[in-house]
């Protein structure tokens, strides 16, 4: 069940009406459980034993850690009434634990395929004939191996409220149904954004009080993210798959055209999805977490990633980043420009098992690594224009996504190969869609600078909302599922 | 967490979204009524929905809508009425004309692709202003000759007009249309702005949504572009485009236009869907009852089927459907005429006439005195 989707504005109709009735009783959290559940199993019922698994583990070993003492703590171990205290485990064991047992299914549903095929070629190469089975095989009661949607978001998630419960910064949530709601809230279960606990679970703790904004406020982020996804990304999927389908017969203009728009096509895409998450939690009164914030308009690499996925890049940041930079502290420079890698290096794997994600995750950690510095200097920050800086930092996202969209690796440098030798010839592209492009692009520019004040005008405002919904009746072609859903 | 994004700002209060409603639905509901009227519609006398646009309703609506002279009577069928093999002047509605005389008083409102349970959605959404006038029904037994054609199989199979056949109730085993089509296909048909929507589409942009448009190809190898650079607004010339004059599929120096067979007899075994079982039979059900509830005084016409292509042994089993088709309309007080299979010779295929089996046909008609007692009813009212 798609946002886009009538069958999903049936679903709310539902769901809202009776979710607001329940606003007096315990129960209201009951019904949004049900109904996440539901909305989660409609794509395979299956898949609702990983989200399951998830919460009772994470559930349980939280509550374990609860019981050991704090780290640093062993003095108060020492002293503590009962042999039995010192006996458990200490706290940082049961994050292990949670961490393994967390990642398993996201490991055997992700990437069991990849490392089996990977490590049998290399076995092949050594001459070695050893066969590794096929994780599909390895499935019970004949349930096919399929990807659970969002598997990767909600493990993550969860995750995060471990790992904050552990470094203190979260209580432990006692009611299991809110903790529940928490990893598998419907809004965000599929595609995120990655919420924390410390945001999202207090936010279970009692009835939202729901203003007439929530309802101005969720319409509104609908409806953009509605357009975004039906009428922008909907429309350059079509020129991106025609080039990307068959990269050996596209001249350069073409693949470099083609490449830009699918940067485009999945901001708009996921960022609509976002936009419609939040519109809908809106409408029930819950706050999320915001996700993108005009990338394009990104002055450096670092820039970028504090204004795309947001709450993908604080989460990297924050439990891979962090630790691996006061880690590795002594050896300064190089020490935060390792960490970089490394860190985009699992972001790169976190999209997806194929060798095409980790070149990508690979080039933004050295991208990163090589610029960081530099993008602090005030050099940098005042004396270089920002349309260079933004065209710098679009050009090399832009290139990056060649690996994030190729098919294969083999495209990939099909692709980067043709865009430095392939004829130049007419790229075949739409007057309509670079026009829809630029707009939107000025849109944005003009946001973020000292002409904004025009955007924020009523009628502005009000003419843009009528733009989009008559757009969405004219130019809508489909939309089809969204490109986040795979990861 | 960053700076307030551009989404953010666009954020709507109460009142602008009000102003929103105040501008989209006037627009929405005073479109289509403008455009009907800035829109050169050409019709005239053997006008039929042109092939190409045999998916554009809100057209064939307003086609219906034109028919303003009470006495003139509306034709309704399948491509048995349109006029599969012929030129306008050769179908059914053109010699009804011929024999009475006038010019345009029995008006083609037969669909290409069509069969009962589309035209049931067509009628119910699209036909309103179908009301208390004269409509002569083409019953088409083809829809019951197997379980495929009935759409009652189990085996999914794709057909035409899917958005029109009923999403939910009752179920047709054959559709297997996710939920969320259904629901599409359900608020299409109660939305005139996105029928509206559609007709632009199918008569300007060849059956495709703007996007989809501006990337057409042309075929070739390797593929041209044209409307790459092509002002989308220039396209629409606000004129509904004519059936090209020149029909090499149709007519009779087509040569698609010849006997179904050499010797005019064949054997095929029709794996015949009873009465009882059959979705088509109880979907025609459904339109007469909607069109007579609707103050219209419906004429049923049963054929023309092709009886000589059928196996001596398998005919029996088609006259009992046809006789029982006939029997539930004597039953329900229902005009009806059962004209006699016409000579082998006359026809395409197996329901499909060729031009002088459309002749023969309206003039076996108009002999019949149901015909002429119900030409000369006075009452519309059933």
């Amino acid at each position: 069940m798609l946002f886009h989707t009538w069958s999903f504005l049936l679903f709310l109709l539902i769901v809202l009406p009776i979710f607001f009735a329940l606003r007096k009783t315990r129960l209201w959290l009951v019904w949004l459980l049900t109904v996440s559940y539901f909305f989660y199993g409609r794509w395979n019922p299956y898949s609702l034993l990983v989200v399951l698994y998830i919460t009772v583990l994470d559930y349980f070993l939280v509550a374990l850690m609860e019981r050991c003492p704090e780290e640093g703590d062993e003095a108060g171990g020492l002293t503590s009434p009962t042999r039995l205290t010192r006996l458990t485990p200490n706290r940082g064991v049961w994050l292990a634990i949670a961490l393994v047992a967390n990642l398993l299914p996201l490991l055997f549903f992700k990437y069991a395929r990849f490392v089996s095929e990977n490590l049998s070629a290399v076995l092949s190469l050594l001459h070695l004939s050893v066969k590794l089975p096929d994780p599909s095989s390895l499935m019970p009661f004949g349930i096919r191996y399929v990807l659970p949607v969002g598997i990767s978001f909600f493990t993550f998630q969860s995750m995060s409220y471990v790992i904050d419960f552990y470094l203190g910064k979260v209580e432990r949530e006692r009611n299991v149904l809110r903790f529940a709601n928490f990893v598998c809230f419907f809004p965000i279960v599929m595609s995120g954004p990655i919420e924390r606990a410390g945001h999202l679970l207090p936010q279970f703790h009692q009835f939202p009080a729901i203003r007439l904004h929530n309802f101005t406020d969720g319409l509104s982020l609908f409806l953009v993210g509605l357009f975004k996804k039906l009428a922008l990304a909907g429309y350059l999927s079509l020129y991106v798959e025609r080039v990307y389908d068959n990269p050996a017969s596209c001249g350069a203009p073409a693949l470099i055209l083609g490449t830009v728009a699918f940067g485009w096509q999945l901001f708009f895409d996921f960022s609509g999805y976002t936009d419609m998450a939040r519109g809908v939690a809106k409408l029930m009164g819950f706050d999320l977490l915001q996700n993108f914030n005009s990338p394009y308009l990104a002055t450096g690499i670092g820039d970028f990633w504090r204004r795309w996925h947001i709450s993908f890049s604080r989460w990297i940041l924050d439990y891979i980043f962090m630790p691996l930079q006061m880690y590795w502290r002594d050896w300064r420079y190089a020490g935060t420009a390792a960490a970089l890698v490394i860190t985009f290096l699992v972001s790169g794997i976190w999209h997806g098992a194929a060798w095409t994600f980790i070149i990508w995750g690979a080039l933004h950690g050295l991208g990163l690594a090589a610029t960081f510095a530099l993008e602090r200097s005030a050099y940098y920050r005042k004396r270089v224009p920002t349309l260079l800086k933004q065209a710098g930092t679009f050009c090399f996202v832009s290139f990056t996504w060649i690996f994030f969209r190729a098919d294969s690796l083999g495209d990939a440098l099909v692709i980067v190969r043709r865009m430095f030798t392939a004829a130049w010839r007419d790229p075949q592209v739409p007057a309509l869609m670079l026009v829809l492009v630029a707009l939107v692009w000025l849109y944005e520019y003009v946001n973020e600078s000292k002409l904004r004040r025009v955007l924020e005008i009523s009628v502005v405002r009000v003419g843009l909302a009528v733009v989009m919904v008559i757009s969405l009746c004219l130019f809508s072609s489909g939309g089809g599922t969204f490109i986040y859903f795979q990861f | 967490m960053g700076k307030e994004s551009p989404t953010e700002k666009t954020l709507l209060n109460a009142c602008q979204w009000l102003a929103v409603l105040a501008i989209v639905l006037p627009v929405v509901w005073l479109t289509p009524r403008l455009w009907e009227r800035i829109e050169r519609y050409d019709t005239g006398p053997d006008y039929r929905v042109p092939y190409e646009l045999s998916n554009d309703y809100w057209l064939y609506s307003r086609r219906l809508r034109q028919v303003s002279d009470p006495n003139q009577i509306v034709v309704l069928g399948d491509s048995v009425v349109w006029g599969e093999y012929v030129l306008p002047d050769g179908t059914l509605s053109h010699f009804l004309n011929q024999e009475s005389g006038a010019a345009d008083r029995y008006i083609n409102a037969g669909v290409n692709g069509f069969f009962p349970l589309a035209l049931e959605g067509l009628i119910t959404y699209y036909g309103q202003s179908l009301c208390h006038r004269k409509v002569v029904l083409q019953c088409n037994v083809l829809w019951m000759t197997s379980p495929k054609a009935d759409l009652s199989s189990e085996k999914e199979e794709p057909f035409n007009h899917s958005r029109l056949v009923p999403q939910f109730h009752p179920r047709i085993p054959c559709y297997r249309a996710d939920a969320n089509e259904r629901f599409s296909a359900i608020i299409e048909c109660r939305a005139g702005f996105l029928a509206w929507v559609n007709h632009l589409q199918n008569a300007y942009f060849g059956q495709k949504s703007l996007p989809q448009w501006t990337l057409q190809d042309d075929g070739g190898s390797p593929p041209r572009y044209p409307n790459l650079w092509r002002n989308p607004l220039r396209q629409i010339t606000l004129v509904v485009p004519s059936a090209p004059q020149d029909d090499s599929q149709r007519g009779p120096t087509s040569p698609r236009h010849k006997p179904w067979s050499e010797d005019g007899r064949g054997s095929t075994q029709f794996e015949w869907v009873g009465l009882d079982a059959s979705l088509q039979w109880q979907a025609l059900q459904r339109v007469i009852a909607t069109l007579r509830g609707r103050g219209n005084n419906v004429l049923v016409v049963l054929g023309p089927f092709n009886e000589h292509m059928m196996a001596e042994d398998n005919r029996p089993a088609y006259r009992r459907i046809r006789d029982g088709v006939a029997a539930w309309l004597a039953e329900n007080r229902i005009p009806h005429v059962v004209p006699e299979t016409l000579p082998s010779a006359l026809y395409a295929d197996a329901s499909h006439p060729l031009t002088e089996g459309y002749a023969l046909l309206a003039k076996r008609i108009v002999a019949k005195p149901t015909f002429q007692n119900w030409l000369t009813g006075t009452t519309n009212r059933p």
